[in-house]
């Protein structure tokens, strides 16, 4: 096996972006198959550090840092994986993020968007304050599976339920999933303005994405 | 009182202010509301977007002019506060959506948990004030539920309440209700009835709603907590040092404005700083840390010559357990110790604040009693040295049929109202752990309670405050 493949999954393990982005340029200008790079290299990194904080041997910086590396080698990769016309790629699903309207709180989110993008999610972070416009803006152009709503106000909750109801008088409710979170919501709200789904920790949100992109392709 | 701990060296104090000022100067801090950008400007601030550069000398002659102490008026004058010196104010829980049951179930609080609440907290004789939003009426429109919870804390209580922090136009729906309680807009500016909750948005920034609040309070002459919740491994450093020095420059960033438009207005210096569980992310309030973050900063304020607040019975236990009790006693200890002035979230708080609970309420209660009895320490009279009760019994002899101990004992050693002192059969007939007996206990307490009489003429001006605004919010 080539041994950049084991210097990537290093630098995905130590949580180096800069390097990460070093190596996948190398991986382009040497010709090397980015397929491979992808698979050997980084989805290994990766996958060791999640099962390393799963065992409670690492920490979320370790994951969160981890994922920017592998996030920063992904992009350079995409256009050459995508040439190739492998599936292998792929991400797991697309997923929109934001914090809701009126909501400036991110921490949450953040941490969500990392598990998702460790897990193989391609994540669409839209960022704090966003109208349900933008979050269904961002899916369209995107062309997501899912959209995730964060709100960690009891004050900004309710425009969960304006996200939802803006896709149904759009006519789009059906055309993604979505899903919703935050220190004051729960599964009962969630059901109760009609999200596909909820979860409290995020690594419960990654579950959940993966039921989701199952029943999506199902 | 005993004397107030400090865990800082007059140093280490200097070098957080250090600190503090640094980020102030070369990173500044963001603030959304464009109202309270055009005030900093006017004092030759730099501005630059919604960032705000601020000049230590600014900073220190601004916070300069806050009061060390003020008096908070209650409806019941025999309930008003000293907030700062050696005074400690206990407040229950703050904030939280939800309720757990006696038996761990989660569900979303109500008004009628709210009025409960205001009750339990008029009843007891450890904490001060009935508080602010002691959990979230999720059965009120938010439009209107700064109204409805006003009412209810004026309506079953006489102490001292909080005015809501959520923007503008909620603050000054409160300063009304209290200008009608007590005389007019100008009686409250001279006399202080409402204190109320600013937090900056950790790191660096405050958002309009809070800026709308702390803004229409310093107008008014009311007293704000300025606080700052750095999560210190995720919203802030993961060294303690680091993330003092950001919680500091914060808080002073919220005095100054305070102090800017309304010098002299009353305010206190807020901590809620805590850490990061860094396996799951979430907040985690009831440990040694958070202990420190509470300690070190009743001391910054003591450098800045303002009230502190911080601390509470904080934890992050699900259920009124062991882990509540200890995590709790553990930081409202270090509050107490370190001589915080206002404490917050003193009762019922499980879950790192997200949920409140009566059984928790109850046995917090308890906690808030030991540890004001603590903190009264040891009286040193002549007469509390019992020299002649001594001699009098001799080698060998008891106290217990002493004058001096039936005249003492009730001052001197305080009885517990929930904690279990019985013999093990007694306990063995009905065989309840804290829980259940907390449980039972403030069934008793609310059905006892008595509603303090609230003036018919007041409560009818209140009353039509409130519902004209409320036909306005809701039409």
């Amino acid at each position: 096996m080539n041994q950049v493949f084991e210097e990537i999954k290093q630098a995905v393990i130590d949580g180096d972006d800069e390097l990460a982005a070093e190596l996948a340029q190398k991986v382009l200008d040497e010709g090397i198959n980015p397929v491979e790079a992808v698979q050997e290299g980084f989805i290994k990194g990766i996958d060791e550090i999640g099962t390393k904080w799963k065992s409670g041997e690492a920490f979320l910086p370790d994951v969160m840092m981890a994922a920017d590396a592998l996030k920063a080698g992904l992009t350079l990769l995409e256009p050459a994986v995508a040439e190739s016309g492998s599936q292998e790629g792929e991400p797991v699903g697309r997923i929109v993020l934001g914090t809701v309207a009126g909501d400036i709180h991110d921490i949450g989110k953040n941490i969500v968007g990392a598990l998702l993008t460790a897990a193989g999610f391609k994540v669409y972070d839209i960022d704090i304050d966003q109208s349900a416009q933008s979050f269904l803006a961002k899916a369209e152009e995107v062309g997501a599976d899912i959209i995730a709503a964060s709100a960690l106000l009891t004050t900004t909750m309710g425009e969960q339920k304006e996200l939802v109801k803006y896709l149904v008088e759009k006519n789009l409710r059906d055309q993604y999933r979505v899903i919703i979170g935050g220190g004051p919501t729960t599964k009962e709200w969630g059901d109760e303005i009609g999200a596909d789904g909820w979860a409290e920790t995020a690594d419960q949100a990654v579950e959940l994405c993966k039921e989701l992109v199952l029943d999506i392709k199902r | 009182m005993i004397p107030k701990y400090n865990i800082l060296s007059t140093e280490q104090v200097q070098k957080v202010h250090e600190h503090s000022m640094k980020i102030l100067e070369e990173i500044g801090v963001e603030m959304s509301c464009e109202s309270a950008l055009e005030i900093f400007k006017t004092h030759g601030l730099k501005v630059e977007g919604h960032r705000v550069y601020f000049q230590r000398e600014f900073v220190e002659a601004q916070v300069k002019k806050a009061p060390a102490e003020f008096t908070l008026h209650a409806r019941s004058p025999e309930h008003n506060l000293l907030c700062g010196g050696d005074s400690i104010i206990l407040v229950p829980g703050y904030g939280a959506p939800f309720i757990h049951n006696v038996d761990g179930k989660r569900r979303n609080a109500a008004m009628a948990d709210f009025n409960n609440f205001v009750k339990l907290a008029g009843a007891s004789k450890n904490l001060h004030m009935t508080g602010g939003t002691i959990v979230e009426p999720g059965d009120v429109p938010h439009a209107t539920r700064h109204l409805e919870m006003a009412y209810s804390a004026i309506k079953n209580s006489g102490k001292c309440f909080m005015g809501s922090a959520s923007g503008r136009e909620r603050a000054q729906d409160c300063i009304g209700i209290a200008s009608i309680i007590f005389g007019g807009k100008e009686v409250i500016k001279a006399k202080p009835a409402l204190i109320s909750l600013i937090n900056s948005v950790t790191p660096l920034k405050y958002d309009d709603r809070m800026l709308g609040a702390l803004m229409a309070y310093a107008e008014a002459g009311q007293a704000v907590v300025i606080a700052s919740m750095v999560m210190a491994g995720s919203t802030g450093p993961a060294t303690m040092a680091g993330a003092l020095a950001l919680q500091n420059a914060e808080v002073l960033a919220g005095i100054t404005l305070a102090q800017t438009i309304n010098p002299g207005t009353p305010v206190v210096y807020g901590t809620t700083s805590v850490i990061t569980d860094m396996q799951s992310g979430n907040l985690s309030i009831g440990n040694p840390e958070c202990a420190l973050f509470v300690t070190a900063s009743a001391q910054l304020a003591r450098y800045y010559g303002v009230p502190c607040r911080g601390g509470g019975t904080l934890t992050d236990s699900k259920i009124a357990d062991a882990q509540a009790g200890y995590e709790s006693m553990m930081v409202l200890m270090a509050a107490g110790l370190a001589g915080m002035n206002f404490v917050l979230h003193s009762a019922g708080i499980l879950q790192y604040f997200l949920a409140m609970s009566y059984e928790k309420f109850i046995v917090d209660d308890e906690i808030a009693g030991m540890v004001l009895r603590y903190l009264r320490g040891i009286e040193f009279t002549e007469d509390d040295f019992a020299f002649d009760v001594i001699a009098k019994v001799g080698p060998g002899g008891h106290f217990l049929t002493q004058k001096h101990t039936r005249k003492n004992h009730i001052k001197e050693l305080r009885l517990p109202q929930l904690s279990d002192r019985q013999s093990y059969d007694s306990w063995a007939k009905e065989h309840f752990d804290i829980n259940k007996r907390a449980h039972q206990k403030w069934q008793e307490v609310l059905a006892s309670y008595e509603t303090p009489t609230l003036d018919s003429s007041v409560d009818k001006a209140v009353r039509e405050y409130i519902d004209n605004r409320t036909a306005v919010l809701l039409s």
